[in-house]
């Protein structure tokens, strides 16, 4: 009898082991080829649930989610957002997997152009009139294209500002950033803990102003990295001087520092301001392209479009309701929404006629700045350049290294990296 | 009857082994045909058998700065091990000194490192002991009247740093294990030394350390591995996006890591990874034979 037992149980493991392993759905999965030719989609009144998967402010996609839904209420239509951790390298898993991936996706247009590579997105032009962009800023609308073909649908858009705090802030904000530097020579001690302007000064994003500005690029179209072009160097040079006066420079250090008031000026984006107002700080904002720099230009900061794409698993069964998701994402609604309850200035220019959008700072800023910005790259290969370009900001701005010599080893360990990518 | 004598101890172990090759094996041997394909950004349903070219290209990334790092791991691992060795042996030693009060409660408070997981524990000590405005570490300094000092900025100082985390987070299992081997030793020895008059170091070098060498030894040879292949501290500490600290102290983990892992290159991360595998199985090799050398 113990034996019979034994054996009984050594087979009910063995089954219980082996479960996890069976397919969810199998009846219910669509063909695994994605590259087939879209199935004539729902044309019935069922309701359909579209899914986006996003790595983002839960406040924000609850806005455009609200929007969205209240337009297609009549088409049985609903778009359910799901947080995923690092969300781009979970789409690199299930993109192409029918079982397991959204309908679509929700992030900053920079990773777009991994997922073009992998070939998980459908062009929105197979899935609707593209003509919904057109009333976007260009600027969104370019930042969504790869190869000629619009992947990504630009909602909202981001990027650097200056935030003061109008009670440490001495005078006006300066035109120049040798008036800033000399603003923060005689506005910091370091031994005291209280700083002048606190920045993320060993990252490349919050470095972008200084390089974009002096014409210095961080990789090219052709994906050629300029990290030993001479206008990089040089940017890179010139941001050592205000680093040593910027304390540690990580993202924690820098925000903690501004939230408690020992720092009276931050660069920064509008993801800040929730903790900004949080800390009781009566901040104002600038532009940073109204502050020059040596050689004329306003410093100009990368700019991230966050927008929506289409998986290329969805079109099988869900294209005509992707199609209405979108139509009613570029819709001027869930830019005038999205500005009013949670500051993002909208990629769709018409959102701006409403009197509530056209009164927040914050959004007059970024849309101002957008004259000097610049979208991030949004080719594959730029992946691969956050981490040496890092590397070169830290071995200045920390170590002291040659700014020359620094720049050519991030070059060759860039070379290498984009190398190791094929 | 004798061939069912064969298979039927075969069939308990199904399950068991079952379960080993699902999560232990199948992965290897997973990694292993994914390092012979040039499985990639480009090529990530589609990839197809390259033979040995990955292995090639990765045996051309184990260069100089490989070495280095292999050194920094050697060097890692014997300091982290011998500290945690003698301190777990003698803090064990004092917990169970006869006499003290509230042992348990001390034991229990010992643990707390332990139990923490691993990223918040980093977190905590980047930012509440480490930071140079924040860092309890600079706030001691400064009270002192001495300037700041950036902990994880230069190499030496920032593999100090991660050494004294890495001791925090580790001791408790060591001491745990000590303790716990200590328990085992009969105290008649040690009545039977003290009345022949030995003295605390004898009795330590002839019957407590005899005496716990062969429960010890298994954790000590685990601890090794975890401290050799040592990632997150290193990673979290120095090196993550956002957060790099101008310290290029490396362990081969990371050094892996940021030369191949970064890439999205499977195939030829898979082909760094069966290299360190190896790595790892010829060090293990070793450690258990010089281990059972030293039970003979």
């Amino acid at each position: 009898m113990k034996k019979v037992t034994a054996l009984l149980v050594a087979m009910a493991l063995c089954l219980a082991a082996l479960a996890g392993c069976a397919q969810s759905k199998p009846q219910d999965a669509p063909p695994a080829n994605a590259d087939q030719p879209a199935a004539p989609a729902d044309t019935s009144s069922d309701p359909v649930t579209v899914t986006v998967w996003h790595d983002g402010d839960e406040g924000i996609m609850q806005t455009i989610a609200d929007q969205v839904n209240a337009q297609l209420a009549d088409d049985q239509i609903t778009v359910v957002f799901e947080k995923k951790t690092d969300m781009p390298n979970q789409l690199k898993l299930y993109g192409s997997d029918a079982a397991n991936a959204p309908d679509m996706y929700f992030y900053a247009h920079d990773v777009l152009g991994s997922f073009v590579a992998m070939d998980i997105l459908a062009p929105l032009s197979d899935v609707t009139d593209t003509g919904i962009l057109a009333d976007h800023l260009p600027m969104t609308v370019e930042a969504g294209q790869i190869g000629g073909k619009q992947y990504l649908l630009p909602v909202y858009f981001e990027t650097l500002v200056f935030l003061y705090n109008k009670a440490l802030w001495e005078g006006d904000i300066p035109g120049t950033t040798e008036e800033l530097y000399d603003y923060m020579v005689s506005h910091t001690d370091a031994a005291a803990g209280t700083y002048a302007v606190v920045n993320q000064h060993t990252n490349a994003y919050n470095v972008s102003p200084f390089i974009n500005g002096f014409g210095g690029y961080i990789i090219d179209e052709n994906a050629k990295p300029g990290l030993t072009d001479p206008k990089t160097i040089e940017a890179a040079a010139y941001n050592q001087k205000f680093g040593a006066l910027q304390a540690d420079g990580d993202y924690n250090t820098v925000t903690t520092l501004f939230n408690e008031g020992k720092a009276a000026a931050i660069i920064g984006g509008p993801w800040l301001v929730s903790g900004i107002e949080a800390a009781g700080i009566d901040y104002g904002i600038a532009s940073l392209s109204d502050i020059k720099l040596p050689n004329g230009s306003g410093l100009a900061p990368f700019s991230g479009i966050q927008g929506a794409g289409v998986l290329k698993v969805a079109l099988a069964e869900k294209k005509d309701a992707v199609a209405k998701v979108l139509t009613a994402m570029a819709s001027p609604e869930v830019g005038v929404d999205l500005a009013v309850k949670s500051g993002c200035a909208p990629a769709n220019n018409k959102s701006y006629d409403d009197p509530q959008v056209a009164a927040k700072e914050m959004i007059s800023v970024i849309q101002k700045t957008a004259s000097t910005a610049q979208p991030m790259p949004n080719i594959p290969e730029m992946g691969s350049m956050w981490g040496p370009v890092e590397s070169m900001l830290t071995a200045i701005n920390k170590n002291g290294a040659d700014p020359a010599q620094a720049a050519a080893d991030a070059q060759a360990a860039a070379e290498q990296a984009i190398a190791d990518m094929q | 009857m004798e061939q069912k004598r064969i298979w039927k101890p075969w069939l308990y172990c199904v399950p068991a082994l079952l379960l080993i090759l699902i999560v232990i094996v199948f992965p290897i041997v997973y990694t292993g045909y994914i390092s012979l394909t040039n499985m990639n950004l480009y090529h990530w349903t589609d990839y197809s058998f390259i033979g040995l070219s990955n292995y090639a290209r990765a045996l051309f990334k184990f260069d100089s700065g490989f070495l280095s790092a292999l050194g920094t791991t050697l060097v890692w691992t014997v300091l982290n091990m011998v500290i945690q060795i003698g301190a777990g042996f003698f803090i064990a030693l004092g917990l169970n000194a006869p006499g003290l009060r509230l042992k348990r409660v001390y034991k229990t408070l010992l643990m707390v490192p332990w139990a923490v997981p691993a990223y918040i524990s980093i977190l905590l000590w980047r930012v509440g002991m480490f930071n140079t405005e924040f860092g309890i570490l600079n706030k001691f300094l400064s009270l002192l009247g001495l300037g700041k000092v950036d902990f994880l900025a230069g190499n030496a100082i920032a593999f100090l740093s991660c050494m004294a985390l890495n001791l925090w987070m580790a001791l408790p299992f060591m001491i745990s294990t000590i303790d716990g081997a200590l328990q085992s030793v009969d105290s008649s020895l040690y009545e039977s030394a003290t009345l022949d008059g030995a003295g605390f170091w004898v009795r330590t070098r002839f019957i407590t350390v005899p005496a716990i060498r062969p429960i010890i030894a298994p954790a000590a040879v685990m601890t090794t591995f975890i401290t050799f292949k040592q990632f997150d501290i290193i990673y979290l500490l120095t090196q993550q996006r956002g957060y790099m600290t101008g310290a290029t102290l490396n362990t081969v983990i990371t050094y892996a890591h940021q030369n191949a892992f970064a890439s999205n290159n499977y195939g030829l991360s898979s082909a760094v990874s069966m290299l360190l595998f190896v790595v790892i199985i010829l060090f293990s090799i070793m450690t258990n034979r010089s281990l059972r050398e030293d039970q003979a």
